[in-house]
């Protein structure tokens, strides 16, 4: 029983985690239906900065993060600029959708590459006083990393779901999602809106690969996996639903920890890899959509 | 109607390749480059089947070339014939396909491409676990190597899948993928089973590459991980390739596999990982400004290559 | 106020417009009459700087628009409310109604004019938090016409409004619209396929068939037209819809 509640202590912090390595994706998908295919790449560089921050002066990787957000929304913005702006004259969003997975492809080949030559393919993990320690509480161990990752993971959350519900932007966000061009209507700079979304959304990127490096680790072509992670939760959580995000990941989290529980370690891809088939196959559109199936 | 052209273009280039061992002294690792390049040729062909003509962006095509190349090297090992090895091998990434192809085609293009690169991961992580050790052939086999005839063969197969392709888009079938691409909702309005056509030719799709994940078995003794025949670097590369020669035609794989391995090879020396990030620029360049790749530039200029229309935006 | 000066307009290759020109005036309530696909709508559509124009070039109080994207129009007093109502489904009532303020001058005044809104529609006050998805016909269409004036335009474009509604609810909306025009001012162009109702509140009109104005004038020159009455009122036979 003991050993129970200890898994799925371990489910919700590695879920809460799954949950912050997916908003950056759900938000460029949800608000302009861009995939961007490069968005591990962006987590792995975000972890890069806070990792040489800490080898290098000692700086607390949770510490670094508002430096990793301003770093990481820059170049959001340049992004944007050069690879997904230009896509926006295309006519239908379907071909949108195809257009912004080819080019950000394009994109994981330059920047995992030059990410390689520059700071070399080695593993890089951050090994400071909290790494590998835990503490009990009513009996359960929970992991030092996990619990700072929890909590960042729920203050993103609770600070995305502010912006979006509460501030005018927010609103502006929402409404060029749901219709542009009514949005254009109403006097937004919808292209303006788009670009700042993508600064934040590869901000999201940028702290996810902090709490990403800090609790387990980086290498220079280690996007595709937590893009992998990142498209899971996405479907799980439904298409443009942002705010399911972080539950969804929490979910995915405890399945698989529960799946682990029940098959062993050594198959924990296998387990993951079951949930994601039945899902495609019986709910496609997530657990939280509104809408029914989603077919073409 | 045979496009007699590009059919000359094309019977002088298998010439030139034919011809090409004999009379001019190549390495052996010329000679595997070029069955390299036979092998991009036949994998850019397979994505493009399914991505260029019937507009389903298969991110896991490094699946169905890694179960080939594993079960060719499993059965030829023990003692079935190279031919039929092959053979077996790509009916084994049909299965796969079937397989896959179930649940992931009903989905919309985007879930169908997350689909496919998660279950191609999934299965490159599971044979590591499950193929931990290095595989190798039999020391018999090595003594009785000789490239001529893994050159001809990968080369057959090559010219073989362009005759296929070209014969498949120019049937009625052909017509009906491309139909499913340019709007699935109308086609199905019209009364084609889009379903059916697109996992007909996912099948399709993962027999060529299938034979090319053969041909490349045939090529090697060893596999340090077998898992590194699973990697997206195989469905990576002849994406690639199609793109930047051009999607939804016939010769835009070709081209771009030529540009991929050739210019490759040449970078690689020089510049190390350099070459991918050019690679990876060029890329982004050919999809902003020439979606048609490097077959609609050159189209421009000479109307020598042919094809079924450029992939309109959809 | 505004002119339109000669302008022809495209759906891609699929012109549209051709040669239309016309003229609006500041304080009057001007309709566009025509059957289904005349190109009324197109109209609008490129006065709000949703369909570019090639060729020709529309001014508002001495301002080039056609280069405009429809944000800018917004922002100098232009404001459309579209056909089929497009509010933000998943927003509420009041958040509709805000982000029809989102242009730095609107924003400033936003809490008044909203305020102002409920008067004109009371029933959106009512039903602020509700989720606008879930209106009726009627309901919709003075949450459109409110969030388009939450922006405080100088002219207001309103296309096809009576679709789907039911004739006291278009009378409603009529009173309000023209009461709103006498009041403030407000300069309203009006596009309708239910010729009677364009009638009975406009000041004047022009008829457009085939993407080509064909006829102009005064409402009381229309209405005794013979080309409208025998062309669109003998087929005007309003359903009750809703």
């Amino acid at each position: 029983m003991k050993i129970f509640i200890q898994t799925i202590a371990y489910g919700v912090l590695v879920g809460a985690m799954y949950g912050l390595v997916t908003l950056g994706l759900g938000l460029l998908m949800g608000v302009m239906k861009f995939l961007n295919v490069a968005h591990g790449t962006f987590i792995v560089l975000g972890g890069y900065i806070s990792y040489w921050l800490f080898a290098l002066y000692g700086v607390n990787p949770y510490l670094s993060i508002p430096l990793v957000v301003i770093v990481m929304f820059l170049i959001g913005l340049i992004f944007y600029k050069l690879t997904l702006s230009p896509l926006l004259k295309l006519p239908s969003i379907g071909s949108r959708i195809d257009s912004s997975m080819l080019i950000t492809f394009g994109v994981i080949y330059v920047v995992d590459n030059l990410m390689t030559i520059f700071w070399k393919p080695d593993v890089r993990t951050i090994v400071a006083s909290f790494t590998g320690k835990s503490i009990q509480i009513c009996g359960t161990k929970f992991s030092v990393t996990g619990l700072y990752g929890f909590a960042v993971a729920v203050i993103v959350a609770v600070v995305l779901y502010f912006i979006l519900g509460r501030t005018s932007f927010g609103k502006r966000v929402r409404a060029a999602t749901q219709d542009a061009e009514a949005a254009g209507l109403c006097g937004i700079n919808v292209h303006r809106t788009y670009f700042i979304s993508s600064g934040i959304a590869i901000a999201l990127a940028g702290v996810a690969g902090v709490i990403v490096v800090s609790s387990y680790s980086i290498n220079a072509n280690g996007g595709l996996s937590w893009l992998l992670v990142a498209f899971v939760v996405m479907i799980l959580a439904g298409e443009g639903n942002i705010n399911a995000i972080v539950p969804a990941g929490l979910i995915l989290g405890l399945l698989e920890s529960i799946g682990v529980f029940i098959v062993g370690a050594p198959y924990r891809q296998a387990v993951a890899l079951v949930i994601f088939i039945i899902i495609l196959m019986f709910r496609p559109q997530g657990l939280f959509s509104k809408r029914g199936h989603t077919n073409r | 109607m045979i496009n007699t052209k590009r059919t000359i273009v094309l019977a002088a280039i298998t010439l030139l390749f034919v011809v090409l061992p004999l009379f001019v002294e190549l390495g052996s690792s010329s000679m595997n480059i070029l069955i390299l390049l036979f092998v991009y040729i036949v994998l850019s062909q397979s994505w493009n089947l399914l991505g260029g003509y019937t507009g389903q962006i298969n991110l896991g095509l490094a699946a169905f070339f890694g179960c080939s190349v594993l079960v060719t090297h499993l059965l030829w090992k023990s003692g079935m014939p190279i031919c039929f090895a092959i053979l077996a091998g790509s009916f084994s990434s049909v299965v796969l396909a079937g397989i896959i192809g179930l649940p992931t085609l009903r989905l919309r293009g985007v879930y169908f491409a997350i689909g496919t690169i998660a279950l191609a991961e999934a299965l490159r992580i599971i044979m590591g676990n499950v193929f931990p050790t290095s595989l190798s052939l039999p020391g018999t086999y090595a003594s009785s190597f000789n490239v001529y005839p893994r050159y001809y063969l990968a080369l057959g197969i090559a010219v073989f899948t362009v005759i296929v392709i070209e014969r498949l888009v120019k049937s009625k079938f052909g017509l009906g993928i491309v139909c499913v691409r340019d709007d699935e909702e109308a086609a199905q309005v019209t009364g084609i089973n889009t379903f059916k056509i697109k996992f007909v030719a996912f099948l399709m799709s993962a027999f060529l590459a299938g034979l090319a994940g053969g041909a490349y078995s045939f090529n090697r003794f060893y596999f340090h991980h077998i898992s590194a025949v699973f990697e997206p670097l195989w469905t990576f590369q002849p994406l690639m390739a199609v793109v930047i020669g051009g999607s939804g035609t016939i010769a835009g794989p070709v081209i771009g596999s030529f540009f991929l391995v050739v210019l490759s090879e040449l970078f690689a020396q020089n510049l190390g990982e350099a070459h991918l990030i050019i690679f990876g620029i060029l890329f982004v360049l050919v999809v902003l400004f020439s979606p048609s790749g490097l077959v609609g530039w050159e189209r421009g200029l000479r109307k020598v290559v042919g094809g079924l229309p450029m992939k309109h935006e959809r | 106020m505004l002119e339109v000066i000669d302008i022809n307009a495209f759906y891609g290759d699929i012109q549209a417009l051709w040669n239309i020109s016309l003229v609006i005036h500041g304080g009057e309530i001007v309709t566009f009459i025509g059957s289904n696909g005349a190109g009324k709508s197109t109209i609008m559509k490129t006065i709000a700087g949703l369909v570019k124009l090639k060729g020709g070039n529309i001014v508002f109080e001495g301002i080039r628009l056609d280069r405009l994207p429809a944000h800018r129009i917004v922002e100098l007093g232009i404001s459309m409310v579209p056909e089929g109502r497009r509010l933000f489904p998943e927003m509420t009532v009041l958040e509709n109604l805000e982000v029809g303020a989102s242009t730095k001058a609107a924003s400033r005044l936003r809490y008044s004019t909203v305020n102002w809104i409920h008067e004109l529609f009371p029933i959106l006050e009512e039903r602020s938090k509700q989720v606008a998805g879930t209106l009726s016909g009627g309901e919709q269409q003075m949450l459109a016409i409110g969030r388009a004036l939450m922006a405080r335009p100088k002219l207001l474009l309103i296309d096809e409004m009576s679709l789907g509604l039911s004739p006291i609810v278009v009378e409603r909306i009529l009173q309000v619209i023209q009461d709103v025009n006498r009041q403030k001012k407000l300069t309203i162009v009006l596009v309708e396929q239910d010729v009677g109702i364009a009638l009975s509140a406009a000041n004047r009109g022009y008829i457009v068939e085939n993407g080509r104005i064909v006829e102009e004038g005064d409402i009381q020159a229309l209405q005794s037209n013979a080309r409208i009455t025998e062309a669109y009122l003998g087929v005007s036979q309003r359903e009750k819809t809703v």
